[in-house]
């Protein structure tokens, strides 16, 4: 006899989709989640709780990860590595250690995969130092789930043919766009002169109430915050909250999970974890389901050592914290000067709270031959206002051109400047982060966490290829901006990894030489063990990840049912 | 989803303190280094306890309309702190460039931003480090107030001042230290009023910013979410 059916490690877009869809089936399920509850009655537009101290995420001093960042070639021309940890550098690799995870403070702009995103080797070929392969499955063995995701998740939009839409089996979205900014009219005219075509983003919005869920309200504040209303689908509003009201699932929150046991067979027996007194538990389980975030996944299957395991869980092969990605891309932005506008332009453009809901993916598979690759995967280009937290704007603007100090009038000038007398448009760009020998993730020998665990050190290399796809990307981008007549255009694409779209470290596939795991997310070497949060992935696609996590999880969700 | 880069004004990288005494140690006199080191412990001591008992009545800053904060109750470091901080962020007058208009805009002392330090540099998550820096560094200051002008910062006239944080600026510990205050003061210029600063909104009236909602309530300020009873209580039976 086992404690439960099902033990889930982690609350958020990967493990919740399971503890659903078990808990609905009538099977019983723990989800250990080493974060708190907070609820819609915690989240606040409060910059100081969402994004200026640690509040949905560990104080570094007591948890950190180790970076190992690109620093230059040595001698003979290879690539030399400095490692740091996040402590000192103040650099954060957390997401979001909460209940629902770090789907809570998404933006919620959501993309699926396209049937090309399945088959990268061999639509494109091998790229030399990339380790490039194609998935085990295809896009039509994902489509039912991310319909699924449509209306159990909530996603609003409105769904259009265009060069590269994906198959859809339903005809639009369950939910209806949310409302729009007046910016949205001059960018698709800007689009439709320069003979593309705007897309209106989908979003793990609603528009409406829905269940317990509210509406969106328009704050103008919704991406690095947590959604007051609901509305938002994050893990913990759309499915958490649900697969508690079943009678079949309990949530644990300040539960760390710090050790997989595993038995002489190589099944894995329990999982140890620390409670919110840092007293010890042990919990038994038939299945064990692991999405605790792409690092941290990995971080724990390396640490559960066993008989059967002696490298760490899955790793027979040294596979696990192998071919981590990032999201490719960059960002760039254009200046709209109210006085270069009638009063009434102005006031459409000084606008706050609802959204922009647009982007492009015209070049989402480049084939241009002015372009150095020629054909080549592209990505996609997604427009925004820029993020409106104050703060943030106001100490960037402490630092002059010059990188020296600024303070008395001359700062206050400057605020002012900022502040009142222009929008900013941003546009970011995604593209695939090809997975390398040198982004992977291992335990560091000396860092230890508050509770005396080995830390997370990440390797955070990338690939060249990845910043031609970038700026070409984001000279693209630039192009609508300019029919906008903006000012100061720029952008900046580097190899520098957004720490909050990451994926990969035991990505699935037919060879476990190559692989942590089969086609159904379930570890080559345990057969109880199933990872379904962003590690399985072997590519990244070049959209946010949340809604194909989402949706492979309502997959494996159904795998573990038909098994139990 | 939003994109976060590395950016290295959102979050202060830890200080190394000793990197950086050493770094000023070589700027400050050498009397005053002799006089840290062995008051260090008690000076630090008394500061932390000076910062508990400062009280400022509401009701006070709402009558006064010039300076909002009793300086008299300030005691040291923290009156020094708040003259910097006003040099930094000097109350002003805007012209409007369309109407030509003047208006006030506020500074330090009117956001309140020597009580909003006190009340952050008291919370956990402040590293301890960061608030002995802050504090440390008004030793050091003074320090180079006295070497230029014989007087500690606040005996010092407004030219006399700039001269002095222009000097400690061009160290990086001296650029370090203001650009740590001046962090602070766009916080307390910035964030919600539940935290102290931003005066009846002030800060975001004068940049025309339009806050989000719902704010933050006072039992919801951010160091209660986490331990409170419902963050850490279990839900769902099986």
């Amino acid at each position: 006899m086992t404690d439960y059916d099902v033990c889930i490690i982690g609350s958020g877009a990967g493990g919740s989709p399971v503890a659903y869809t078990l808990a609905e089936a009538g099977y019983s399920v723990v989800v250990l989640e080493k974060g708190p509850w907070l609820t819609e009655k915690d989240y606040f537009k409060d910059e100081l709780a969402c994004c200026r101290r640690s509040v949905y995420t560990p104080q570094l001093k007591d948890e950190r990860h180790v970076i190992e960042d690109y620093d230059g070639k040595d001698a003979n021309g290879n690539y030399k590595w400095a490692s740091e940890s996040t402590y000192e550098s103040g650099w954060d690799f957390w997401n979001g250690n909460v209940v629902g995870g770090s789907s809570n403070f998404m933006s919620g702009y959501f993309y699926r995969l396209k049937p090309v995103d399945f088959n990268l080797r061999s639509e494109f070929g091998p790229i030399e130092g990339a380790n490039v392969v194609d998935w085990p499955i295809q896009y039509s063995d994902l489509e039912p789930y991310y319909t699924k995701v449509e209306s159990i998740v909530g996603v609003s939009g409105h769904a259009v043919k265009h060069k590269f839409s994906e198959p859809r089996s339903t005809r639009d979205f369950p939910y209806p766009p949310t409302v729009e900014h007046p910016i949205t009219g001059y960018f698709d005219k800007a689009c439709f002169s320069l003979g593309y075509q705007p897309l209106q983003t989908p979003r793990a919005v609603l528009p409406y109430a829905v269940g317990q869920r509210r509406g969106c309200e328009y704050s103008g504040y919704c991406g690095s915050y947590g959604c007051s209303t609901g509305a938002k689908g994050s893990a913990r509003a759309a499915l958490i909250d649900k697969a508690i009201t079943t009678g079949h699932c309990k949530v644990i929150p300040y539960a760390k999970v710090y050790k997989l046991q595993s038995d002489d067979r190589g099944k894995v027996s329990h999982a140890n974890y620390y409670d919110y007194n840092n007293n010890k538990h042990t919990i038994s389980a038939k299945i064990f389901v692991v999405a605790c975030h792409a690092i941290e996944t990995s971080r724990l299957l390396l640490a559960s050592t066993g008989t059967k395991h002696p490298n760490g869980l899955a790793n027979n092969t040294n596979q696990v914290g192998k071919n981590l990605v990032f999201s490719a891309g960059g960002s760039g932005t254009g200046e709209f000067f109210y006085k270069d506008m009638s009063k009434q332009q102005a006031d459409e453009f000084k606008i706050r709270g609802p959204f922009i809901n647009r982007g492009l993916q015209d070049w989402y598979v480049i084939d241009d031959k002015s372009f150095d690759i020629q054909k080549a995967k592209g990505g996609t280009i997604d427009y925004l206002l820029s993020h409106p937290n104050p703060t943030t704007r106001a100490d960037n603007l402490k630092w002059d051109n010059n990188d020296k100090l600024v303070w008395g009038n001359t700062l206050k000038q400057r605020l002012k400047a900022e502040f009142t007398e222009k929008q900013t448009f941003r546009f970011e760009v995604f593209n695939d982060w090809l997975p390398t020998d040198d982004c992977f993730v291992s335990l560091d020998p000396e860092e230890k966490d508050k509770w005396g665990s080995a830390v997370a050190k990440v390797r955070v290399g990338y690939h060249d290829h990845d910043l031609k796809v970038g700026n070409y990307l984001a000279k693209k981008a630039e192009t609508v901006l300019k029919q906008m007549n903006a000012k100061n255009i720029s952008s900046s694409v580097s190899g520098s990894p957004p720490a909050n779209l990451v994926a990969g470290g035991c990505r699935f596939g037919k060879d476990p030489a190559i692989s942590v795991l089969n086609a159904d997310c379930q570890a080559h070497d345990a057969e109880n063990l199933y990872v379904t949060d962003g590690s399985f992935m072997p590519t990244g696609g070049s959209v946010p990840y949340t809604w194909t996590i989402y949706a492979n999880a309502f997959r494996v969700a159904d795998i573990i049912k038909r098994r139990l | 989803m939003t994109k976060q880069f590395r950016n290295k004004c959102n979050r202060q990288s830890k200080i190394n303190l000793q990197d950086i005494l050493s770094q000023w140690n070589c700027e400050v006199p050498e009397v005053v280094k002799q006089k840290n080191l062995k008051s260090r412990r008690l000076f630090l001591e008394q500061s932390i306890v000076a910062a508990g008992s400062v009280v400022i009545s509401a009701r006070a800053i709402a009558k006064t309309k010039t300076s909002s904060v009793d300086l008299k109750k300030l005691s040291q470091p923290w009156l020094t702190l708040s003259e910097v901080q006003e040099h930094l962020f000097p109350r002003s007058t805007d012209k409007d460039k369309q109407t030509a208009r003047l208006s006030v805009s506020p500074g330090a002392k009117d956001i309140h931003a020597i009580e909003y330090l006190q009340t952050m540099l008291n919370t956990p998550d402040v590293d301890g480090d960061e608030k002995e820096f802050i504090i440390k560094g008004v030793e050091w200051l003074d320090g180079v107030a006295n070497g230029i002008a014989g007087k500690p910062f606040i005996k010092l006239n407004k030219a006399s001042r700039e001269q002095v944080i222009k000097k400690i600026s061009e160290s990086s510990a001296g650029e370090n230290w203001l650009s740590t205050l001046l962090r602070y003061i766009f916080e307390a210029l910035l964030t919600d009023p539940v935290y102290g600063g931003n005066t009846n909104k002030s800060g975001w009236q004068w940049l025309e910013h339009q806050p989000g909602f719902p704010l933050p309530p006072e039992n919801k300020k951010y160091w209660l979410l986490r331990n409170s009873k419902t963050a850490i209580q279990s839900r769902g039976k099986v």
